[in-house]
């Protein structure tokens, strides 16, 4: 009931507040930038540079074979700026990349240079195509072993071996999120949740700034009370933020249930988080560079997301890895729910076992720096 | 001159005793030996296969050269361990048949490599063989290692402000400014010594970081201005939280909001097409993290550094001459 009634008056200051309306503000603005300035999808053709140094004969057998490798092909006679430079070029355009085809090998390999892409020079040897990779020199030795093995067969014998090759599946589903959609779990787990470190540390040294906590010592109130109140303001905030920004992106094709446990949960356990961190500490000065290590520190599963086939296993030790893919999973189509509560579940028990640790802490130090 | 040093050293005294002179020195380093352990590993990847162990050994060696392996004990764990979230092929002989078990939300590039690999295997391909020779334009430094220094970079500047508005919103709530104003020490004395800290982080800080990253051949020159031109977005925005915000939960607000514009910045140089790229230009951190990407890949002119510099400059001295009646008032 205290807790109940110290919650309701935090709620009420809490709305009055600055930070109150700068977080709408801030929804506001990633719904705008989400909507309106981020494209459904970005651009993902990859770019070849390619000079042919063949007779015409080979030269129509390369161009049929582009015309081969996909159904929609396009032909355009067009001029590509690199800086200052200008090169005349034929842009093929199939789905899945763009060849430019140049008309000397000097243009191609400064265009690949500069464009950090694939430059390649397709030459006559031995009555047939042989052919001159330009590289960057970053490549590991795994890329380049690929890039060779792709000119051992010939490109029929290496079409009807590679259809050859069975597949078997599991059964999963292909995500089917946009890129726009894919963003949003990064921003609902950064807004939400991550910041919320922060956010409750300079709560507290607000209330530190202005003896509250020392007040606190002298009710019959429990700081217990005192600090789940803050928690929970923070949860409310996040709630009205992470649900406003959802709706935006994805209307109504996500799981309400599931995003409100998981905002509810990690929130909670990011802002114990904060809580023992802030009573190491009697201004916020003292605690922002340790804020500021940890929170880049847990960003780092914001760059494994991004790049699925890299996920070593002490990224999968970082707490928010789990709370992304949980993000993830509220806003794909027949998404785990078992995975979300589950990890809810875990979040929660976290922090309750934390939460001792906190009120231990505060009620250690509650005048210090008070 | 005397008095703007007494100012820094106050600051440094006082900083030193909330451990932030540990912070400035430490920040960098933890930031590139993030980078430098990071890099690596990010670079090697290309695909994850797993096999069950003892299934092919001499297939495992050859897939080896190309993606890297996991080996499981027996078909059981193969299917747990292609059903983790993370990208992971196996392959498995299936009645005499080597077969690929994917997850089914692998993407399509995922499952077309896996299988192309796996064909190169079965065909007893050597890359040894191809009719193909590879030569190199001499690059050694990854795009993806010149990304994360350079959004450090961003972080190291931006790191600098923040602690400047903090400062001064402290300062303003334990009522020290106001004892500032009775002493002899000039206003414009006192934001000169405030701006220190935040002119010195991001020029230590970029060294440290640049260098400790293996960047150390960049022109040093276009480093230090580009640096303290940073810096001075940096100062700027320290001031703006400082003065516009009474006290600690405002400035932390505006902290947080901050991360908006700078990390927008980044995503639209890095993944938003030509097109967009105009709606950013006003946006300082927008030329900052694009003046860095050319000083890092070692194809910054000076003719561009100057101009950067301009774009940065341009909206951060209107902000500080539209500032300058408030920071009076705000400094009260």
């Amino acid at each position: 009931m205290k807790l109940w009634h110290s919650f309701l008056k935090e709620l009420k200051l809490g709305s009055k507040s600055f930070y109150f309306y700068m977080e709408l503000l801030m929804a506001v603005i990633i719904i705008v930038i989400l909507t309106m300035v981020v494209p459904e999808n970005f651009e993902s053709k990859a770019n070849e540079y390619i000079f042919l140094d063949l007779d015409s004969n080979f030269e129509e057998m390369f161009i049929d074979s582009i015309y081969a490798s996909s159904d929609n092909v396009t032909l355009e006679e067009t001029i590509l700026e690199i800086g200052k430079d200008e090169f005349n070029v034929d842009l093929y355009e199939t789905d899945e990349k763009r060849i430019y085809i140049f008309d000397n090998e000097v243009d191609m390999k400064k265009t690949a240079e500069k464009k950090k892409s694939l430059g390649v020079t397709i030459k006559l040897q031995d009555n047939g195509m042989f052919f001159d990779y330009y590289l960057q020199g970053y490549e590991s030795e795994k890329f380049i072993n690929i890039v060779k093995s792709v000119h051992v067969l010939d490109a029929v014998t290496m079409q009807a071996e590679y259809d050859k090759i069975p597949v078997k599946s599991l059964g999963g589903t292909q995500d089917v999120l946009t890129d726009r959609e894919n963003l949003l779990p990064l921003f609902l787990y950064f807004n939400g949740s991550l910041m919320g470190l922060f956010i409750i540390a300079a709560y507290i040294f607000l209330d530190k700034g202005e003896g509250v906590i020392r007040a606190y010592a002298i009710t019959a109130s429990k700081v217990s009370t005192y600090l789940l109140s803050k928690v929970l303001l923070l949860s409310v905030t996040s709630l009205v933020t992470s649900f406003a920004v959802t709706f935006a992106v994805m209307g109504f094709d996500f799981n309400f249930l599931g995003l409100f446990i998981l905002v509810l949960t990690s929130g909670f356990f990011v802002s114990i988080i904060g809580l023992i961190l802030s009573s190491y500490y009697s201004n916020i000065m003292q605690s922002f560079g340790v804020l500021y290590i940890l929170i880049i520190l847990l960003s780092l599963p914001a760059i494994a997301y991004n790049i699925p086939a890299w996920n070593p296993a002490w990224i999968q030790a970082i707490p928010t890895h789990y709370m992304i893919i949980g993000f993830k999973e509220i806003i794909i189509e027949n998404g785990d729910f078992m995975y979300v509560a589950l990890t809810s579940l875990v979040f929660l028990l976290m922090s309750i076992a934390l939460m001792p640790v906190a009120t231990y802490r505060f009620k250690k130090t509650l005048t210090v720096g008070g | 001159m005397k008095k703007i040093i007494a100012i820094f050293m106050r600051d440094i005294k006082s900083n030193t005793r909330d451990f932030i002179a540990m912070y400035i020195l430490l920040i960098p380093f933890i930031f590139g030996v993030i980078i430098n352990l990071l890099v690596p590993s990010v670079n090697e990847t290309t695909l994850n296969f797993a096999f069950i162990e003892g299934e092919n050994p001499s297939q495992v060696e050859y897939l080896e050269n190309f993606a890297k392996i996991t080996l499981v004990d027996d078909y059981q764990a193969l299917e747990e361990r292609v059903n983790r979230r993370d990208e992971v092929v196996g392959i498995f002989n299936d009645d005499g048949l080597y077969t690929i078990l994917v997850q089914g939300n692998e993407s399509e590039q995922t499952n077309k490599f896996a299988k192309a690999l796996l064909m190169f295997e079965q065909n007893d391909v050597d890359y040894k063989d191809a009719n193909a020779n590879i030569y190199d334009f001499g690059k050694t430094v990854n795009p993806m290692k010149s990304l994360f220094v350079n959004l450090l970079l961003l972080m190291i500047g931006v790191l600098g402000g923040m602690l400047i508005g903090i400062n001064i919103v402290e300062e303003k709530v334990d009522n020290t400014i106001s004892a500032v104003n009775v002493t002899p020490i000039s206003r414009v004395g006192f934001i000169i010594g405030k701006s220190i800290i935040g002119l010195i982080l991001p020029i230590y800080g970029s060294f440290a970081l640049v260098y400790l990253t293996g960047f150390s051949d960049i022109n040093v020159l276009q480093l230090i201005v580009l640096s303290l031109v940073g810096s001075f977005v940096g100062i700027v925005v320290g001031f703006f939280e400082g003065t516009k915000n009474t006290d600690i939960m405002e400035v932390a607000a505006s902290i947080k909001a901050l991360f908006i514009p700078v990390f927008g910045c980044v995503a639209a140089i890095e993944f938003l097409s030509d097109k967009w790229q105009w709606l950013f230009y006003w946006l300082p951190w927008y030329w900052v993290y694009k003046g860095n990407g050319a000083l890092l890949a070692n194809e910054a002119t000076w003719s561009q550094i100057g101009l950067y510099s301009l774009f940065i400059m341009i909206p951060s001295v209107l902000v500080f001459i539209y500032l300058k009646a408030g920071i009076k008032k705000g400094l009260e």
